[in-house]
C-alpha cells in the first residue's frame, strides 16, 4: 500500500479541518462498510445518545478502496475506528492521533488455509490480506516464523479464497471467518490459525483523532466517545435490539450480508470486548498491548520507531477518567 | 360397546362388514401398486422436465460464455501484438464492445506503472452507456483494480477464468448489474504478466432465463456461486447476501450443506429434501465455465398435484363406493335374512310351547325357503313327537307309579320283623335290601319251622323289573319248597328243577340256602354259585361252599348238600355280589378284603350281633362309594346263633321192634321219664300219646310190609327241655313234610296218618326230621315246666 505525501496531506487535512470547523458535526467514518462491527455507534446515533449527549455525529462509511485512514487524512472525518496497529502506523509516519475511545480488547486476526492445512507449515504460500491496511500483525508473525508468505492484497472479500487462488487468506473471527463458513468451507481449529494464541493478542478496534482535532474540541470528543461507549452497552445488554438497528444501516447501505452474519458477527464483536484478565467490557487502552505492537511493527521494520502509549492517550491521562 | 354388540348380534351386518374388508383389501392392495406405479412415472417425468429445461439452459449458458471467450481471446492476441503503445488498448477494448454489443465492459488493464508515462494505473475501460460507448482510464486511487478479484484471478492462475458473479452499480445509470467477468492475463513476449484482459457479461438475462424456469407452478430456479451465493432467487433479499449454506450457520442442515456442496463441485444430480419445511426435488446442473450452479426447486406436493388429486378422488370413490356397498349390502342380506327373523320369532313362540304357530310360507326355492320347510316338517315332527311324548310320559309315569308300587310288593315280600334277643333265646337275625333300581333282583328270606331256621339270599341276574320278577317267582319257590323240604341242597335242587322248567329268559339267581337247627346249631346248608358267607364269631372265616352252578340253568345239576356246627355266638354273614362289587368314582371295589375288615373291626370291638355288623357294613360302604351311583342292589344278612348249651340231666334210651304190640312197653319208658322228671299226669299223657303217634307211624310206614325193623327211642332232658329221639333204618320218611289232617272236616274224610301229625304238632313244641346215614331220625322237642334246683340236682345224682 502505498500512502499519501505528508505534505499533500497536511495541506488536505487543513482544508478538512476547516470545514469541519464550520460545522460542529463530528463525521465519523468506521473503517469498513456497514455491519455489525459497529453496532454500538449505530446504537448511540439511532438510540439518540449523540443528541443526549448534546454532540453532533454524522456516520459516514469507506468506499471499498477509500479506507477510513485516507478519509481521516484528507479530513473527510474527524473520527474514526483504526485497529491499534494501524494507528501506530500512522502516528509512528507523523500523524499524531489521540485514541478516545477503546472498543476492543483482543485481537480477531486468524489465518485460514485451505485443504485443512495448518498455516504455520505452508512456507512461502501465497496469502491473502487486506488492501486497506490492516494485517500489520501478520506481517510481523510471517517474517519471525520465516514463513515468508507471498501476501496477495485483495480489496474485496472472500471470493478469491474460495476460488482456490491462494493456499491462505488472512480473516478476522466476526467477519470472513463466517463469510468462508457461508461460503461452504470446512473450518477446524486445524487449519486455523489465532493471533490471539500465539502471543499476539493485540487490541484492536478503537475511536482515534487526530491530535489536533481533538485538542480542540476535546468537550466534543469526550462527549461523542461517552456516548459511543453507552451505545456499546446498551447493545451488549440488547443484542437482538441492536442486531435490528445494525440491519438498517445495512439495508440502507446495500451490503450484501444478511442477519446470520450480522449476528455472528455482534456476538463474536461483544466478546473480544472482554478483557481476558479481568472479563469485563473496560474501553481502554492497554499500555502493555501498545509496547507489545509498537515493539514488533518497529522490530519487522513496518514503522521507524516505537509509539509510546502516551503518545495515543490525550495529556498522558487516561480515557476512562473523563468517562 | 354398542357398535360391537350390534355387529355381533346382527349377522347382515357381520357378512357384510366381511365382505367390505375383503373387498378394502383388494382395493388397497390393486391401488397402492397402481399408485406406486404412476408416481414413480411422474416422478421420472418431472426429472425429465428439469433436466431439459437445466441442459437447455445450460447449453445457451455455454454458447454465450464461449462468444465471451472466442472474442476475449483474440482481443487478447491483438493486445500482446501492442504492447507498447496505450492508446491501442482504447481502440481494442472500444472495438470489443462495439462488435459485441450484448458485452457489459471489456477493460484491458496493466501492471502498475507498465506504462511509466501513464503511472500507477492504466486500464482501458469501455462500457454502454444508454445507446453509445464510452471509453476511458479506469484505475484511479479510489478504483486499484489490481486489488480487484477479476484482476487477482487472471493473474494469480495464470489462466483464462470466469470470476464469481457481483453486483455492478452503475453511477450514470444508478442501476444494478449482476455480472460476471472473463479475465485472463496479458504477457509479453517473456511469458511475464502484463495486465489483465476483462470482459464481462450481465447476467440480468441469465437471471430472468432461470427464474423463468417454472416447469411446475410453485416450483423455482436459484443459481449460486462457487461460494454457494445466490445470485437467482425468488426471494430478492437472499440475492447476493445470502449462501445456500447461510441458515446452516446457526441451525446445520446437513441435506442442504450436502446440495450445497454438490453444487460447488460443479456436480450434476438431484436431491430429495426438506425445504422450508416441505419435501421438494432439487436438480441441479452446473452453468457451463463460470463456477456457478443452476437448480431447480420442485415442490413435490406440485410434481405429484394431479397425482394427488386423482388419488384422493379415486379413494374417495373407492372409500364411498365401499361404504355403499356395505349399505346395500347390509340391506340386501338383510331383507333377504328376514324370513330367518320371521323362522326365530316363531320358533322362540314354538319353544315357549305354542306348537301349533303358524308357521309363515316364504315361498322360495333357495336354502331360507328349504329351511323353512324343513322348519314346518320340524314343527309337525315336533308336534307328534310331543304327543308321543305326552303318551310316553305318561306310560312312565304309570309305569313308574307300577314299579313304586311292585317296589313295595317286592320289599313287602321279604321280612320286615327280624327276631332279636328279646325274642328268641336261640338266634337272632337282622337283613337290609337296598335296590340299585326301583325294583332289585337281590332277595333274603326266612322262617322258623319245626324249631328250625329256613333262610335264603339270592341275587338273580339283571336289574329292574325282570330281575324283581324272577326275584319274586325265586322267592315263592323257595316258601313253597321248603315247606316240604328240610334239606337244603333238596330243597336248591327243586327250585332249580321247577324253576329250569320255567325259565323262558334264560335268567337265572345265585342262592344260598341255609337250614339251622336251632337247638344244636347245626347248620345243613347248599350254595348255588352264590358268595360264600363270612363266619364271625371266635374268629373271622368263610363257610366252605362247594362249588354249584346258579339256579335255573340246568335242571339235572345235582347240588351237594353241606353242613356245619355253629357255635354259639358265632354270626353268619350273608351278601350279595353288591357289597363286594360296589364301586366308587374311581371304579374301584369295596372287595371282599375290606368286608373282612369291617367284620374284624365289629369283632374286636364286639359289635357282631346282626344289626350292628349290616349297620357298620352299610356305612363302611355309603364311605366308599361316597356319591357314586349304586350300580348294584345291595342285599346283606346276618344270623347269631345265641343259644346257650345246657347240661343233660338224664338220658335213657329204649330198642322196639316195628311191632305195634310194642307200644306198651313204649308208653312205659314214656311215663318212666316223665316220672323221674316228675311231670303231671297231663304232661305225661301228651308225652306218651306224642311218642306213640310218632313211633307208630315208624312202625307202619318206615319198613315194608312183613319186614322186621328195629326202632330206637332216646329220651334226654335238661334243665329246661325234654327231647325224644326215634331212629330206625326203614325207608326216607319225612313226618314233618305230610299234610296235615284238616281237623275242621269229619274224621272219615280226613287222609290217613295226618291226624297223628296234627296231635304231635299240638303237643311238641317242635319236631324234627333229618335222615342221615340211611336212617331217619325224628326229634320231638317239648319244654319242660320250670324244674327245681332240688329236682336238677336228684337228676343230676
Amino acid at each position: 500500500m502505498r500512502l499519501l505525501k505528508p505534505w499533500i496531506f497536511s495541506a488536505l487535512m487543513t482544508v478538512g479541518q476547516l470545514l469541519a470547523a464550520q460545522d460542529d458535526t463530528i463525521v465519523f467514518t468506521p473503517q469498513w462498510t456497514a455491519q455489525a462491527q459497529f453496532a454500538g455507534y449505530y446504537v448511540a446515533e439511532a438510540k439518540g445518545f449523540y443528541r443526549e449527549a448534546g454532540v453532533k455525529v454524522r456516520i459516514e462509511h469507506p468506499t471499498v478502496t477509500l479506507p477510513a485512514m485516507s478519509r481521516m487524512r484528507t479530513g473527510d472525518c474527524q473520527a474514526t475506528t483504526l485497529q491499534l496497529c494501524q494507528a501506530i502506523e500512522m502516528v509512528a509516519d507523523g500523524t499524531p492521533l489521540v485514541n478516545i475511545l477503546q472498543t476492543s480488547m483482543n485481537n480477531a486476526m486468524v489465518i485460514i488455509s485451505a485443504r485443512g492445512k495448518n498455516p504455520l507449515k505452508q512456507k512461502g504460500a501465497r496469502v491473502g490480506i487486506w488492501s486497506v491496511g490492516f494485517g500489520q500483525l501478520a506481517i510481523c508473525m510471517s517474517q519471525r516464523h520465516h514463513l515468508d508468505y507471498q501476501w496477495i492484497h485483495f480489496a474485496q472479500n472472500v471470493n478469491l479464497f474460495v476460488s482456490g487462488v491462494l493456499d491462505a487468506t488472512l480473516a478476522m473471527s466476526y467477519n470472513e471467518f463466517y463469510q468462508l463458513r457461508q461460503a461452504g468451507m470446512e473450518i477446524s481449529e486445524k487449519n486455523v490459525y489465532r493471533f490471539s494464541d500465539h502471543g499476539y493478542n493485540v487490541q484492536e478496534d478503537g475511536v482515534y483523532m487526530t491530535r489536533d482535532y481533538y485538542l480542540r474540541h476535546r468537550d466534543q470528543a469526550l462527549r461523542f466517545a461517552q456516548a459511543s461507549r453507552k451505545g456499546w452497552e446498551w447493545a451488549a445488554a440488547h443484542p437482538e435490539e441492536a442486531l435490528d438497528i445494525v440491519m438498517r444501516y445495512v439495508n440502507r447501505d446495500r451490503i450484501a450480508t444478511n442477519r446470520v452474519l450480522q449476528r455472528l458477527m455482534l456476538k463474536e464483536i461483544l466478546r473480544l470486548q472482554l478483557d481476558r484478565e479481568t472479563g469485563k467490557r473496560e474501553f481502554r487502552l492497554r499500555p502493555d498491548m501498545v509496547k507489545q505492537a509498537s515493539r514488533l511493527m518497529k522490530e519487522n521494520l513496518l514503522i521507524g520507531r516505537e509509539v509510546k502509549y502516551e503518545e495515543l492517550t490525550p495529556n498522558l491521562l487516561p480515557l476512562t477518567s473523563y468517562l | 360397546m354398542g357398535i360391537i354388540h350390534r355387529i355381533r348380534r346382527s349377522l347382515s351386518v357381520r357378512v357384510s362388514l366381511w365382505v367390505v374388508l375383503f373387498a378394502a383389501g383388494i382395493f388397497v392392495a390393486a391401488l397402492s401398486f397402481l399408485f406406486y406405479q404412476s408416481r414413480e412415472a411422474i416422478r421420472q417425468e418431472a426429472i425429465n422436465r428439469a433436466t431439459q429445461i437445466l441442459d437447455k439452459t445450460s447449453l445457451r449458458v455455454e454458447g454465450i460464455l464461449n462468444r465471451v471467450e472466442v472474442a476475449s481471446n483474440m482481443t487478447r492476441w491483438l493486445v500482446e501484438q501492442h504492447t507498447d503503445n496505450p492508446g491501442t488498448m482504447f481502440v481494442l477494448s472500444r472495438d470489443m464492445m462495439l462488435n459485441n454489443p450484448d458485452f457489459y465492459n471489456c477493460s484491458i488493464a496493466f501492471e502498475p506503472y507498465h506504462f511509466p508515462e501513464e503511472g500507477l494505473y492504466f486500464s482501458a475501460y469501455t462500457k454502454h452507456e444508454g445507446d453509445s460507448i464510452r471509453t476511458i482510464q479506469g484505475g484511479s486511487d479510489s478504483y486499484k483494480y489490481f486489488y480487484m478479484d477479476w484482476y487477482l484471478m487472471a493473474t494469480l492462475s495464470n489462466k483464462p477464468c470466469w470470476t464469481e458473479p457481483y453486483i455492478d452499480y452503475d453511477a450514470p445509470t444508478g442501476t444494478y448489474e449482476m455480472v460476471t467477468s472473463y479475465c485472463q492475463a496479458l504477457k509479453d513476449g517473456d511469458g511475464q504478466i502484463i495486465g489483465v484482459i476483462n470482459t464481462s457479461l450481465s447476467l440480468n438475462w441469465l437471471s430472468n432465463t432461470i427464474s423463468d424456469a417454472k416447469p411446475y407452478p410453485n416450483s423455482y430456479s436459484i443459481m449460486t456461486g462457487r461460494g454457494g451465493t445466490f445470485f437467482v432467487h425468488p426471494d430478492s433479499t437472499k440475492l447476493t447476501c445470502q449462501s445456500i449454506f447461510t441458515q446452516s450457520l446457526e441451525h446445520p442442515d446437513t441435506a442442504a450443506i450436502a446440495l450445497g456442496h454438490a453444487m460447488q463441485r460443479g456436480e450434476e444430480g438431484m436431491k430429495r429434501m426438506d425445504v422450508n419445511g416441505k419435501y421438494c426435488y432439487v436438480f441441479y446442473k452446473p452453468l457451463g465455465k463460470t463456477g456457478c450452479s443452476m437448480a431447480i426447486v420442485c415442490p413435490e406436493s406440485d410434481i405429484f398435484s394431479g397425482f394427488n388429486r386423482v388419488r384422493h378422488a379415486v379413494t374417495s370413490i373407492v372409500c364411498a363406493g365401499l361404504l355403499l356397498m356395505l349399505y346395500i349390502f347390509i340391506r340386501v342380506i338383510t331383507r333377504e335374512l328376514s324370513p330367518l327373523h320371521q323362522l326365530a320369532e316363531e320358533a322362540e313362540h314354538i319353544a315357549s310351547g305354542q306348537f301349533d304357530a303358524k308357521l309363515p310360507d316364504f315361498k322360495r326355492i333357495d336354502e331360507i325357503g328349504q329351511l323353512s320347510n324343513s322348519f314346518a316338517d320340524m314343527q309337525q315332527s315336533l308336534v307328534r313327537y310331543i304327543e308321543e311324548l305326552k303318551d310316553t310320559t305318561a306310560q312312565k309315569a304309570s309305569i313308574d307309579r307300577d314299579i313304586r308300587i311292585a317296589s313295595a310288593i317286592q320289599m313287602g315280600m321279604l321280612p320286615d320283623k327280624f327276631p332279636t334277643r328279646a325274642d328268641r333265646d336261640d338266634v337272632q337275625l337282622y337283613a337290609s335290601l337296598t335296590p340299585a333300581k326301583d325294583v332289585g333282583g337281590d332277595l333274603f328270606d326266612f322262617y322258623f319251622r319245626d324249631e328250625k331256621l329256613f333262610f335264603c339270599i339270592g341275587d338273580v341276574s339283571g336289574k329292574g323289573v325282570p330281575a324283581s320278577l324272577f326275584m319274586a317267582v325265586t322267592r315263592a319257590v323257595f316258601r313253597t319248597v321248603s315247606v316240604q323240604e328240610s334239606m337244603p341242597h333238596n330243597i336248591v335242587m327243586t327250585m332249580n328243577r321247577t324253576m329250569a322248567g320255567m325259565n323262558k329268559i334264560h335268567m337265572f339267581v345265585t342262592l344260598f340256602v341255609g337250614v339251622l337247627d336251632l337247638p344244636t346249631g347245626h347248620l345243613h346248608y347248599c350254595n348255588a354259585g352264590h358268595d360264600a358267607p363270612l363266619l364271625v364269631g371266635d374268629g373271622i372265616g368263610q363257610l366252605p361252599c362247594d362249588t354249584n352252578i346258579p339256579v335255573g340253568f340246568m335242571p339235572s345239576w345235582k347240588y351237594t348238600p353241606q353242613e356245619a356246627q355253629i357255635n354259639t355266638g358265632t354270626t353268619i354273614f350273608l351278601f350279595t355280589d353288591g357289597l363286594t362289587e360296589a364301586m366308587n368314582r374311581e371304579k374301584a371295589q369295596f372287595e371282599m378284603s375290606r368286608v373282612n375288615e369291617v367284620a374284624a373291626r365289629a369283632l374286636a370291638e364286639k359289635q357282631q350281633e346282626p344289626r350292628q355288623l349290616i349297620d357298620r357294613m352299610t356305612d363302611a360302604v355309603h364311605q366308599f362309594v361316597g356319591d357314586a351311583e349304586q350300580s348294584d342292589d345291595l342285599t346283606m344278612m346276618a344270623v347269631q346263633y345265641i343259644r346257650p348249651k345246657s347240661d343233660v340231666l338224664m338220658r335213657e334210651r329204649i330198642s322196639l321192634t316195628n311191632d305195634v304190640s310194642e307200644t306198651r312197653r313204649l308208653n312205659a319208658f314214656v311215663e318212666g321219664i316223665c316220672a323221674r322228671l316228675q311231670l303231671d299226669n297231663i304232661f305225661t299223657a301228651r308225652m306218651k300219646v306224642s311218642v306213640e303217634e310218632a313211633v307208630v307211624n315208624v312202625m307202619k310206614y318206615a319198613y315194608p310190609a312183613g319186614q322186621r325193623g328195629e326202632i330206637e327211642i332216646e329220651a334226654a332232658a335238661n334243665a329246661t327241655r325234654l327231647r325224644f329221639t326215634i331212629t330206625d333204618s326203614g325207608k326216607p320218611f319225612d313226618p314233618t313234610i305230610q299234610q296235615q289232617a284238616d281237623t275242621t272236616r269229619p274224621a272219615r274224610e280226613r287222609a290217613i296218618g295226618g291226624l297223628g301229625i296234627h296231635i304231635i304238632r299240638q303237643n311238641m313244641d317242635s319236631m324234627n326230621y333229618e335222615r342221615a346215614d340211611g336212617r331217619n331220625i325224628l326229634t320231638l322237642r317239648k319244654t319242660l315246666p320250670p324244674l327245681t334246683a332240688n329236682k336238677v340236682k336228684k337228676l343230676k345224682g
